[in-house]
């Protein structure tokens, strides 16, 4: 049994139904050829860098972890390449330390979803007066956010920052080498 | 004799050493941008710093990216 990871683009002109769909598809050929789905991690949508098809601009990504013999792959493929839908796909190796990270991450939005759920259903007094069993919700995410080591904003933000400081360095430095 | 006009060249760090990451992920694709010129081609070593284990990931990571459109092939 090996791990894998694949990630596919589904059509960003889909519904919500045509995705889980297409999400289902996948799980069930999966199962089929003796293989057990470990998460599925929903991307959202994104800008594509270039132009797929010329059509496509963006795209619906979802990444899905599992587990199955070698063997299940080309079924795997089979079932991406007769699903319209699906834009791009990739499947790849993965170690059990990306598992768990994904899991943890999945673990996490649903608890995000689940309290932001909560939150709109619970009248704003009610939740003023909770205020301490919110409290040790809200600081139980950070800290569980940056262990995943899935691109968490902040982190992107931070790179970002950092960026503009190395650059012109960096342009300086190569034009001794090119003399 | 160094005729780079009295500049040392500065000791350069390979980033992912620094944070101790083993395999650099191809889905940090923000990351992977610090890597490539604004045209899109991977930066050379010897600009970037990585060490040659970590180049050698990047690269392979910065294809894949490029496949799943996380990163451009070519930017006019």
């Amino acid at each position: 049994m090996e791990l894998y990871e694949a990630m596919v683009i589904i059509s960003p002109e889909l519904e919500k139904d045509g995705h889980e769909e297409v999400i289902n598809g996948l799980s069930a050929t999966i199962t089929k050829n003796e293989g057990t789905v470990s998460t599925i991690l929903d991307w959202r949508k994104r800008r594509l860098a270039y132009e797929i098809d010329k059509k496509y601009l963006e795209g619906h990504y979802y990444l899905v972890y599992f587990s199955g013999k070698g063997t299940i792959i080309p079924e795997i493929e089979h079932y991406f390449r007769v699903t319209d839908t699906v834009v791009r796909y990739m499947v790849v190796r993965t170690d059990e330390q990306e598992f768990e990270a994904a899991a943890k991450k999945a673990a996490g939005e649903a608890a995000a979803a689940e309290k932001a759920a909560a939150e709109e259903a619970a009248p704003k007094e009610e939740a003023a007066g909770d205020a301490a069993s919110v409290e040790t919700v809200e600081t139980a995410e950070p800290a569980a956010t940056p262990e995943t080591g899935e691109p968490v904003e902040g982190q992107d933000q931070e790179e970002k920052s950092k960026e503009p400081e190395s650059a012109p360095e960096q342009a300086e430095e190569e034009k001794p080498a090119g003399e | 004799m160094r005729r780079d006009r009295g500049r040392k060249p500065k000791k350069k760090i390979c980033s992912y050493c620094v944070e101790k990451i083993d395999n650099v992920d191809y889905k940090q694709y923000e990351k992977l941008k610090r890597f490539v010129t604004e045209r899109g081609k991977v930066l050379p070593r010897r600009i970037s710093g990585n060490c040659a284990k970590h180049q050698r990931q990047l690269t392979r990571a910065i294809k894949k990216a490029r496949i799943m459109a996380l990163l451009p092939f070519s930017m006019e």
